[in-house]
């Protein structure tokens, strides 16, 4: 789209200076955080505050010595790997026969799970999973993580078999393939690049969810967000290591974000904008 | 499934057809091939039966028990609606969520057209530009909750300090009664705005060149451009970016529950924080599960009302 106030220079430069001013702003708070995570005690909360410090480790060093950080980012990992692996194999072979049949009724059905608040379900499957004794356990939360991951694969997977040549199914069909192989050996080959997609977004949709295992967690499968939460509420003094901890957090989902930025920005928005 | 339902779930699923994708609607039709793969919906759909819906259905239930932690549960059919209807602070919360959800809603969608438009214009570090656009929506609201904390502190936040520079009398933020809905406000335009403002990108790049190349030759520049053709033309876009933020500012709760866990007071006690109080602290789960099942209701009142503006700009 050709815009027309384009063709002045000054008004080129000053949308610029704009986006660059929005830009520094989205960037601002991030940068922040990074740094204070690298200061001292002293510099953490001196007034002024230190733009120039010099950086120490002494944060990182307190979040994954003298606590239990690691252990919960490992816990992290697993739920998070977990729930995306199960979310996966449930969506994948769903939004194929979704794709296929082009029936609507069970892409409807996981959308309550996206549309409900978690606190909705979180109660009942309190009460359910202590009947149960499960809670506290890995299991459980990557079943419940499940809940999350589950319907971000499917509609993101969705425009890809849309996509996928029917002919093809058929000629292969039509040489005797099942319908079992021909997903895993013709079709899912070929929509690699959404079950990328898929995977990087459920994995990063798991591990930033705090409401599941704020409740269903236990001592020892803590997640890193739910844990970091230990380091609000211990006062001013600790900023360092909070903000040392929301550094760890943030950093596995930024880094997948650098690495997909464009298939992620189509895959976010689901195909939604269709002009 | 009887008729009514049949038609009540129909209207469900095509109203999220036709706004979060065109599903399926591209696709070539090749109906006459045999192979049938529909058993290959079954385990999702079973999983979502029993980790979704019966659940859903168990809090309904639930809903119309006198039930608290460790005493005996009673059937109290509709008292714990009754007594939401007549608890001040129920209203209170049903206030703090719709001022957070207009507010919210608005400004992102304002912002977040302004910050398209002015991306849309520039031609360098296109892909870094979206990289740092899509980087707050990726980030756990946990982490954003934490940057607060240390950024927005009355006496020793950064923020403060910057307003000072500017001039301008520090704010006490999120511990202020009056302020807090509108720090909360602040705070997730500033994660949220940059994804709606690549919804819109999208849509603005897809929009028909000839719409504009006809109306230059008519004269219409600028504003006139804006507002007459460039807006209506978003129309949809901006609708189906209104649904997917709404879904989520009406469930809002990990930010709030870190910061301020719904004080000073109750200033920042919404719907789902009093909900998850009353069921986790308190243990009155039939009152908590009736309050949940209205969230539910608001939540599905809102994306059915943006169902009919979709119609209603659709071009």
């Amino acid at each position: 789209m050709q815009d027309v106030q384009l063709r002045s220079p000054v008004i080129r430069t000053l949308n610029g200076l704009q986006t660059f001013l929005l830009i520094v702003i989205i960037l601002a708070p991030i940068t922040w955080m990074v740094l204070s995570s690298f200061k001292s005690r002293v510099d953490v909360t001196r007034i002024p505050p230190a733009f120039l410090f010099t950086p120490t480790l002494d944060n990182y060093r307190e979040l994954f010595i003298r606590s239990d950080f690691l252990h919960n980012t490992l816990n992290s990992f697993i739920v998070a790997g977990g729930s995306t692996l199960l979310g996966l194999l449930l969506a994948i072979p769903a939004a194929f026969a979704i794709s296929w049949h082009r029936f609507t009724w069970p892409a409807t059905v996981t959308l309550f799970a996206r549309l409900a608040p978690g606190t909705l379900f979180l109660l009942p499957w309190f009460l359910m999973f202590s009947e149960m004794r499960l809670t506290g356990t890995h299991f459980v939360l990557i079943l419940t993580h499940a809940v999350i991951t589950m319907p971000v694969a499917l509609w993101t997977l969705l425009p890809y078999f849309d996509g996928f040549p029917r002919e093809l199914v058929e000629s292969a069909q039509m040489d005797g393939c099942r319908s079992g192989d021909l997903l895993v050996r013709i079709v899912l080959p070929v929509i690699m690049p959404g079950v990328v997609v898929a995977t990087i977004l459920s994995f990063v949709f798991s591990w930033n969810y705090f409401l599941f295992a704020l409740i269903l967690s236990g001592n020892n499968t803590k997640t890193a967000v739910v844990a970091s939460f230990n380091f609000i509420g211990e006062g001013v003094t600790n900023w360092g290591a909070l903000m040392a901890a929301a550094t760890v957090i943030a950093l596995p989902p930024l880094i997948l974000t650098f690495i997909i930025q464009r298939r992620l920005v189509a895959g976010l928005s689901m195909g939604a904008v269709k002009g | 499934m009887r008729q009514g339902t049949r038609v009540a779930w129909r209207s469900f699923s095509q109203l999220w057809q036709g706004y979060l994708m065109p599903l399926n609607a591209d696709a070539p039709q090749g109906g006459q091939s045999a192979m049938s793969v529909r058993w290959m919906v079954w385990p999702a759909v079973l999983f979502t039966v029993l980790l979704v819906v019966f659940p859903f259905a168990y809090t309904a239930v639930l809903s119309t028990q006198d039930f608290v932690f460790g005493q005996d549960r009673k059937f109290a059919g509709l008292d714990n609606y009754k007594r939401m209807f007549t608890d001040p602070e129920y209203a209170n919360a049903f206030r703090l969520t719709f001022l957070f959800f207009f507010l919210s809603l608005i400004l992102q969608l304002v912002l977040g057209t302004w910050l398209a438009f002015a991306v849309n214009r520039v031609t360098w570090f296109k892909g870094l530009i979206r990289t740092v656009l899509i980087s707050p929506f990726m980030l756990p609201p946990v982490v954003i909750g934490m940057m607060a904390i240390v950024i927005l502190d009355p006496s020793l936040g950064v923020a403060n300090y910057l307003l000072g520079q500017a001039g301008i009398a520090p704010r006490l933020f999120l511990a202020h009664p009056e302020w807090a809905i509108g720090t909360f406000v602040l705070i997730d335009a500033w994660q949220q705005t940059p994804f709606v403002a690549l919804i819109v990108l999208g849509g603005l790049q897809s929009l028909p060149g000839r719409v504009f190349e006809a109306a230059e030759v008519d004269g219409a520049y600028g504003w006139r451009r804006l507002f007459y053709i460039t807006l209506p033309l978003l129309g949809p876009t901006l609708v189906t970016a209104a649904v997917l933020r709404s879904v989520d500012l009406l469930r809002f709760f990990d930010i709030i529950y870190i910061t301020t866990r719904g004080g000073p007071g109750n200033a920042s006690t919404t719907l789902n924080i009093l909900a998850y109080n009353r069921g986790f602290e308190f243990l009155d789960i039939g009152y908590a599960s009736a309050i949940m099942i209205s969230i539910s209701v608001v939540v599905l009142g809102s994306v059915l009302t943006f169902a009919r503006l979709r119609r209603a700009v659709a071009w």
